[in-house]
């Protein structure tokens, strides 16, 4: 199934004519955003745009074609399958991973208890983030962090949207894989969002090379300990991490051996040495390779890589 | 003479006939409704434990109840997956309507079966949880009473078919 079609799929019959009406290159979008009795709005090639209602682009909001609140309730059913139960420690998050890997963001009423957020009714607010798979935008920083057949510890540093989730499923794909006669290396992959392998059903849409395992919808910190206990990796690749208890794990995994790949919010080494958690894993060396992406110029943009001291070995 | 013989037979036999059917039709909706028992038992159980969405529950429920609810069942999740701009209610209830027609159940057992299509697929897991046990509680009544009444149910439908069948032949005599 291709990228038009898992979006589409979703998406309430009206939209759906809308968005298939547009024309426009879904490898070249990246959000869709819903909003109850406001318009349509897409983020296509860095820039937001309109949808008028001869299913035209626009730049002006004069027009545009305004999303229903039945449409919304129609693509919240769609986009959980008939069974919003089934995702409800997703939404307590704010987001549910559809069938090729994109993230669908949810706001709307939040139900409490005490001080948890325990379920969202009344989804208003819904923001479909695409995901794209490039494969082989890893290639020119592989050899910054490996030697050999070694993998460094590594961090991408990026801030929201700048491409780091696209850029650790390569950096995992090409290690798992390993080179065309070398010998690759057994990754473990706790993707506690679903999204960098996708899993529909447990089976990965994305390709993470031929010697990945995949603990798929698993808390990070639990998922890390399992993994390293059961499938023995020699690389271990975690999306997003920020809480105690992922800081915890990391080290519980750097002292089994494990090699570490993972990413975290920021835009530089200087601005994460100031978290109080992550912080402290930086200022210990724990990592030997950073990795800093800047989305200012295009998503995926490599801006520097140093090392543990802070050496900038690559320069963009 | 033997006209009246052949006709004594036929009419008595069919007679009794009917009576086996009807008698046959009401241990068949018991034992309809008990397999609807297991099958939404199983439901519940996918949905508690699994957080398995609707598609694919039914999906494995048709998978593996051959009796009479299969094609009732394959039709929702297939209905299901189309995402064609129909609501769960619509689907089910037509789903409950067209392939509900050969079995046994009541029309009160159907509105019962649609009323429960009203109430899956939103609101958490809790919610879904007590809107199937409401429903197996009623089932679970329904089973008790029709087991209780459907012996002698049975034998009165047999016997009031072969006495019927004896009494309008002696009447025709």
């Amino acid at each position: 199934m291709d990228k038009k079609e898992e979006i589409l799929k979703v998406l309430s019959l009206n939209l759906r004519k809308v968005m298939a009406g547009s024309n426009l290159n879904f490898e070249q979008l990246q959000e869709i955003r819903l909003r109850v009795n406001k318009p349509l709005i897409v983020i296509y090639k860095n820039k937001e745009y309109f949808i008028n209602k001869e299913y035209k682009f626009d730049s002006s909001k004069k027009n545009a074609y305004i999303v229903t609140q039945n449409e919304m309730r129609e693509t919240m059913e769609y986009i959980s399958n008939y069974s919003l139960y089934a995702f409800e420690d997703e939404i307590r998050q704010g987001f549910i991973t559809i069938q090729g890997g994109h993230r669908v963001g949810v706001a709307g009423k939040a139900v409490t208890d005490g001080d948890k957020v325990k379920n969202l009714k009344h989804i208003s607010f819904i923001n479909i983030r695409l995901s794209h798979q490039i494969q082989g935008c890893a290639t020119p920083i592989l050899p910054y962090i490996m030697e050999e057949e070694l993998v460094y510890h590594t961090l991408i540093i990026s801030p929201p949207g700048g491409g780091k989730t696209t850029l650790l499923r390569d950096i995992i794909r090409q290690i798992s894989n390993g080179a065309a006669e070398g010998k690759g290396t057994t990754v473990g992959v706790v993707d506690e969002r679903s999204e960098i392998g996708a899993c529909y059903m447990g089976i990965p849409q994305n390709d993470l090379g031929i010697r990945t395992d995949i603990l798929d919808c698993c808390p990070k910190a639990v998922g890390m300990m399992m993994l390293i206990r059961s499938m023995s990796p020699e690389v271990i690749a975690v999306d997003e991490i920020g809480s105690r208890e992922d800081m915890e794990a990391l080290e519980y995994a750097i002292n089994c051996g494990c090699k570490l790949i993972a990413t975290v919010h920021g835009s530089s080494v200087d601005d994460i040495i100031n978290k109080p958690l992550i912080g402290r894993l930086v200022k210990e060396k724990i990592f030997e390779r950073y990795i800093i992406l800047n989305a200012k110029r295009n998503i995926g943009y490599i801006e520097t890589i140093c090392d543990s001291r802070g050496t900038v070995l690559f320069h963009g | 003479m033997i006209l009246k013989v052949i006709g004594a037979i036929l009419t008595i036999s069919s007679c009794t006939a009917l009576g086996l059917y009807f008698s046959m039709e009401i241990r068949t909706r018991l034992k309809e409704l008990c397999e609807l028992r297991k099958y939404i038992t199983i439901l519940r159980g996918d949905i508690r434990y699994g957080g398995t969405p609707l598609p694919e529950a039914f999906k494995g429920l048709a998978e593996r109840s051959p009796g009479s609810f299969q094609g009732f069942f394959r039709y929702v999740s297939q209905e299901l997956l189309l995402l064609n701009g129909q609501t769960f209610q619509e689907i089910w209830e037509i789903g409950v309507k067209k392939h509900l027609n050969d079995t046994c159940l009541n029309k009160q057992d159907k509105d019962n079966i649609i009323s429960l299509g009203e109430n899956l697929g939103h609101l958490d897991r809790e919610m879904q949880i007590n809107t199937i046990d409401l429903f197996l509680s009623q089932l679970e009544g329904e089973i008790n009473e029709l087991s209780i009444v459907v012996k002698e149910r049975t034998k009165l439908y047999n016997t009031l078919g072969i006495m019927s069948g004896i009494f309008i032949t002696i009447i025709m005599l």
